[in-house]
């Protein structure tokens, strides 16, 4: 739950795979996914044949823990993604005008930068204990947490993103004498459209898992908090249903951005490294 | 002015450029006339695309005077708005624009709407022989080598420029290619009677192109002043000598061009 994803390789662009050879892929991976999740469904089961229920509860009493949820307590899988959205979009424009920031004004650069890296290395734990202290409502303690942590890795990335800008295209773009703000809209917005993205694909996952512990840690709302709560309770098979709806949750987030990277990013040429 | 008709858009009087203790450009003259296609001839690094900077007003002479429509291009930078264009060796096209928007570009900083954009942009690529709904639509990474560059050409000539600043742009194409894209961009610009100033290394590009070319020895200093005719530019004698003593002049032409 701890590890931090450094910045430095979430900035890594990966290749992505070509068209063709992701459509031959896509069949064989689904099958390879439901032959797993089948494997662990039924050693999840074997396994509750010998231990008590408050080890490893069946697979039907997990099934139904799971309807139980969606049922009665579905709102707060709404309110652990509405945090866990608002607080990336937030963290996304703040941190990427931060290394907008960065990367245009000069002297603001390393006093940012000295910045951005001191925060990211407080651990999470710390920003959670100090939401606790500062922060009384709850709303306001999973959103600081979030913030804080994931606006560094968007400041960043984005400030390498303009570092990366290659001096021809802004000369072209100079030659037709635009004003500061053509500048931004028709230059550096779009070139840092994919540092934005490629951070925001390896951190979603990574917030979608911080979201739920901040909410264990700090308040009694959403899926962390509920999870917190079976736990209390011994309820093995809440925990269970718990963490299998956090998982598709991530997967969920996860595909949404792979799908926004799609839309956005058509103008990339597909490279396939061998 | 030199004749009672001809304007002059480009003057560099007396102007020195240095890099540190380096001369880039040293005591460099000359004037370009309205609608005169001139081409500055010289070997790697004898100063072409530093004197291309300080006409295009990014970079500031260290010593005399650049004009350009009378203005001064670095301190009176936005003042050019619309009135000068460039290309160059690479073609700079905005990755995540579409050709027709890579082209559209210069109209858009112009405030021109949309429509407009669209409409000229075609109309641009087709004088560059780019035609068809999809080619237009295609990303620079869909595009050939030569058919970027031929994007890049429109780009510059779309906002309808008076001065066209061209660095190197035809020399990094194959021979067939870039032989087409000179005569079509030689023909276009001749049509429209425009000034262009082009940047080359390679003699004979210069006396098929030129109207009048500008020999710089380095570091950029006049050394010869050629006028091309058309009844010149078919006579192989004169074409001959004149190559001789360009490449006199130029300190030997570079190696490796005659492909
Ligand atoms: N920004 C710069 N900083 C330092 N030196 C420079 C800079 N730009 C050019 N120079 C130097 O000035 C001299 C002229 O360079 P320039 O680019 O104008 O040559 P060029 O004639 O365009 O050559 P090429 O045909 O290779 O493009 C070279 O010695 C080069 O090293
Ligand atoms: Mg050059």
């Amino acid at each position: 739950m701890s590890t931090r994803i450094d910045p430095e390789t979430a900035a890594g662009l990966e290749p992505p795979a070509p068209a063709g050879a992701e459509r031959n892929y896509f069949k064989r991976d689904l099958f390879a996914s439901i032959v797993i999740i089948a494997l662990i469904a039924f050693a999840m089961e074997a396994w509750s044949w010998v231990a008590p229920v408050y080890i490893m509860p069946s697979v039907v009493l997990t099934g139904d823990e799971i309807l139980t949820i969606l049922g009665e307590d579905y709102i707060h899988i709404v309110t652990t993604i509405l945090r866990l959205l608002f607080a990336v979009a937030f963290s996304l424009v703040t941190g990427s005008l931060i290394g907008v920031i960065m990367g245009i004004v000069r002297p603001a650069e390393p006093f940012i930068k000295a910045l951005v890296v001191i925060f990211t290395g407080v651990p999470a734990l710390s920003w959670m204990l100090f939401a606790i202290f500062w922060f009384r409502g709850t709303e306001e303690r999973v959103f600081f947490i979030l913030a804080v942590i994931l606006i560094p890795f968007y400041a960043l990335n984005v400030y390498d993103g303009i570092k990366a800008l290659s001096t021809d295209l802004v000369e072209v773009v100079e030659t037709f004498r635009p004003s500061r703000w053509q500048v931004f809209r028709l230059l550096i917005l779009p070139h840092i459209v994919p540092y934005i993205l490629m951070t925001t694909k390896s951190i979603i996952g990574y917030a979608a898992r911080m979201t739920a512990f901040a909410e264990l840690v700090s308040v009694n709302t959403g899926m962390g908090a509920r999870m917190g709560l079976a736990q209390d309770e011994l309820n093995m098979q809440g925990v269970i249903g718990w963490t299998i709806l956090l998982v598709i949750v991530n997967l969920g987030v996860q595909a949404i951005v792979a799908w926004a990277e799609k839309r956005l990013l058509k103008w990339r040429p597909e490279v396939s490294v061998r | 002015m030199t004749a009672a008709d001809a304007r002059a858009v480009i003057e560099l009087d007396r102007v020195d450029r240095y890099f540190g203790a380096h001369p880039a450009v040293l005591d460099l003259s000359f004037r370009v006339m309205e609608g005169e296609i001139v081409a500055l001839l010289g070997r790697t690094g004898a100063g072409k695309s530093t004197a291309l900077h300080m006409i295009m007003g990014v970079l500031e002479p260290t010593r005399g005077t650049v004009r350009v429509e009378g203005l001064d291009p670095y301190a009176q930078f936005k003042a050019l708005r619309g009135k000068l264009a460039v290309s160059f060796q690479n073609d700079r096209l905005l990755p995540w624009r579409a050709a027709w928007e890579n082209v559209a570009l210069g109209l858009e900083i112009l405030g021109f709407d949309r429509e407009t954009q669209r409409d000229r942009a075609i109309q641009w690529l087709e004088n560059v022989k780019i035609v068809g709904e999809e080619n237009v639509r295609k990303y620079p990474h869909e595009l050939s080598g030569g058919m970027r560059q031929r994007v890049s050409l429109a780009r510059a000539l779309c906002v309808d420029p008076e001065l066209v600043l061209l660095d190197e742009s035809f020399s990094q194409l194959d021979h067939v290619t870039s032989k087409a894209l000179r005569t079509d961009f030689t023909e276009l610009v001749r049509r429209l009677g425009k000034t262009c100033v082009l940047i080359t290394h390679r003699i004979d590009d210069a006396l098929e192109m030129a109207d009048r070319i500008l020999v710089l020895a380095a570091p950029a200093k006049l050394a010869l002043e050629v006028r091309v005719t058309p009844a010149l530019r078919s006579d192989s004698d004169w074409l001959e000598a004149q190559h001789a003593a360009i490449a006199a002049a130029m300190g030997g032409e570079d190696e490796g061009e005659a492909a």
